[in-house]
């Protein structure tokens, strides 16, 4: 149950809620704590925060306050990776990355939830990159004080499948490259692949452990693969002929090599011939030529979720095309655009 | 799972879809709504005869989803085991009449929103419902209220415990459904509110024709039968 008193009633009462002062440009955040007792010298900077009236509060057996509620509800959103701290602020509690790492949101987890009355969790994009201690989440219930069973219905559903937000840490592997082309294996011009992936893959903790050159054979392309799987890679990136010409035959010596699982094209402006092979459990990608052109391509929205150890299929290649397209900016701000950010 | 390799959710769905006629959402809402229901009063699906006379279902709608939960509860009108409530609410309550504990499941709105999110490979909205039905967790799908419900002895199964003439037409009213008016007991159609009006007696063609009737059509000697020779006449 919840009671309206006059502040010249409050000396002596606790509050029942953080009392929040916004200064233009300069500061948001509580000014009272709840729990509070409120005391004589109070009183003009709660009328000065507009205060006039306050909160006293005394919970019926099936009720929760907000601040227990947030609690309840922060627990059960919080996966693998996630660490939050009891100490709701204006009622609010912040999910945070326990490591780097690939953030996962259960989308349909969380949407079932935020139809929940009176809860609401905001979250960044499933699949972003985030650093240990990045804010990725805030969950908080909204009034001061509702029914406990609907905050625990709200609590079921964020854990139905071990937590709504969680954090996946990269794979460190060992990764080996083959350029295809006649044009670079004859050296008739310089590779720019080779560094242009490591780079990639550098950037994510891995490391460039082999590194083959293939003319536009199949069988040779079959071969520089088998090499790198002898040598023990858990990684393959394969760079060229993924296109439509007479001599784009990297397909054909991926299937060669004894490919059990290939998805050819992904819904993703750049990055449409890309492929994803899997020779046993080693995950290949098909890096088409546009990796060369622009900063990020499907590559970039697939590499970080191998490593994670998400296991891509066709249906994930559909996927992306929400959000799959590029708006080719003239100074790119990936990740912060929306590009590969639909699923 | 069963001999049959299906889970006993897909065993049920599957005979409740045989009993329907079709498999619809509805189908697998009600086949879920019903499990959970007799779950929360400590009772198997299907229930076995024991469980069955101490079951009342309370049924608000009349959708597929109140035949999934009838099929599913084995509750029937005629045993008056179970009760239509005309509401247009997809929900149903269920009693244990032995403990008298009673909870009422609700089929939530926003698990129809969900569906694309649960089923997001479907191509359509009615496949997305039926693969999201069968996925979602029972938290999503259903609210659940423990209910206290005032139930009459006339309202129990049993055999009838009242029956009384109705004071204008002299129709007899069983099970305390009368309507008093002025000290009168009425049955409701004459205590007035009756789903019909402008009732009026008729004949009929044929107005003698009965069972027994058609066999001596078949057996036009007319000879005594015994009833098993009735039984093989008519299959």
């Amino acid at each position: 149950m919840i009671k309206t008193i006059g502040l010249e009633e409050a000396v002596g009462t606790q509050l029942a809620h953080d009392i929040t002062e916004i200064r233009p440009g300069e500061f948001k955040g509580p000014a009272f704590r709840q729990g509070h007792t409120v005391c004589e010298e109070d009183i003009c900077r709660l009328q000065r925060l507009g205060k006039n009236h306050l909160y006293v509060i005394d919970l019926e057996a099936d009720e929760i306050h907000e601040n227990e509620a947030a609690a309840l509800l922060a627990g059960a959103l919080a996966g693998e990776g996630i660490v939050w701290e009891n100490n709701p602020r204006e009622g609010k509690i912040n999910l945070q990355a326990a490591w780097d790492g690939l953030l996962q949101v259960d989308v349909q987890a969380l949407a079932a939830f935020n139809l929940v009355d009176e809860v609401m969790c905001a979250t960044l994009h499933n699949h972003t990159l985030v650093k240990q201690g990045e804010l990725v989440g805030g969950t908080r219930a909204l009034p001061l004080i509702m029914k406990r069973a609907a905050i625990e219905r709200a609590a079921a559903i964020a854990s139905q499948s071990g937590g709504v937000v969680a954090v996946k840490p990269l794979q460190k592997t060992r990764a080996g490259l083959v350029i295809t082309g006649n044009e670079v294996y004859h050296g008739l011009i310089q590779d720019r692949f080779a560094p242009t992936l490591t780079a990639k893959i550098e950037a994510l903790g891995s490391e460039v452990a082999a590194l083959e050159f293939a003319p536009d054979d199949a069988e040779a392309i079959a071969r520089a693969i088998r090499a790198h799987l002898a040598r023990g890679c858990g990684l393959l990136l394969l760079s060229g002929g993924m296109s439509v010409d007479p001599d784009d035959v990297t397909r054909h010596g991926i299937r060669l090599a004894g490919a059990t699982e290939m998805h050819y094209g992904a819904a993703v402006l750049p990055g449409a011939m890309f492929l994803v092979a899997y020779l046993g459990e080693v995950p290949l990608l098909g890096v088409p030529a546009c990796a060369l052109h622009h900063r990020i391509t499907a590559l970039d929205l697939v590499l970080p979720r191998i490593l994670a150890g998400e296991r891509i299929g066709k249906t994930e290649l559909a996927f992306l095309g929400h959000g799959g397209l590029c708006r080719d900016c003239p100074e790119c701000s990936y990740p912060h655009c929306s590009f590969g950010k639909g699923m | 799972m069963s001999f049959t390799g299906k889970t006993p959710f897909e065993e049920l769905l599957a005979a409740s879809v045989a009993a329907h006629g079709h498999l619809c959402p509805g189908q697998i809402v009600g086949v879920r709504l019903a499990m959970l229901g007799c779950r929360l009063i400590g009772f198997e699906v299907p229930c076995p005869y024991h469980q069955l006379k101490k079951l009342i279902v309370f049924i608000e709608m009349d959708r597929c989803t109140g035949d999934a939960v009838a099929h599913v509860t084995g509750v029937k009108l005629g045993r008056r085991s179970l009760k239509f409530m005309d509401y247009g609410i997809m929900a149903a309550t269920f009693i244990n009449l032995e403990t008298g504990k009673a909870f009422r499941v609700i089929s939530t709105e926003a698990a129809r929103d969900l569906a694309p999110l649960y089923a997001p490979q479907e191509p359509d909205q009615r496949s997305q419902q039926l693969e999201a039905y069968r996925v979602m967790p029972d938290s999503v799908l259903f609210r659940v209220q423990e209910v206290e419900v005032a139930l009459s002895p006339y309202d129990l199964p049993g055999p009838t415990r009242r029956k009384v003439a109705c004071a204008r037409c002299g129709q007899v009213i069983r099970d305390h459904r009368e309507v008093v008016q002025d000290s009168l007991a009425l049955c409701r159609p004459c205590a007035g509110g009756a789903y019909f009006k402008a009732a009026k007696e008729i004949t009929w063609d044929d107005m003698n024709w009965s069972p027994q009737s058609q066999v001596q059509k078949l057996d036009p000697i007319g000879r005594q039968q015994s009833l098993k020779e009735r039984q093989t006449l008519l299959s």
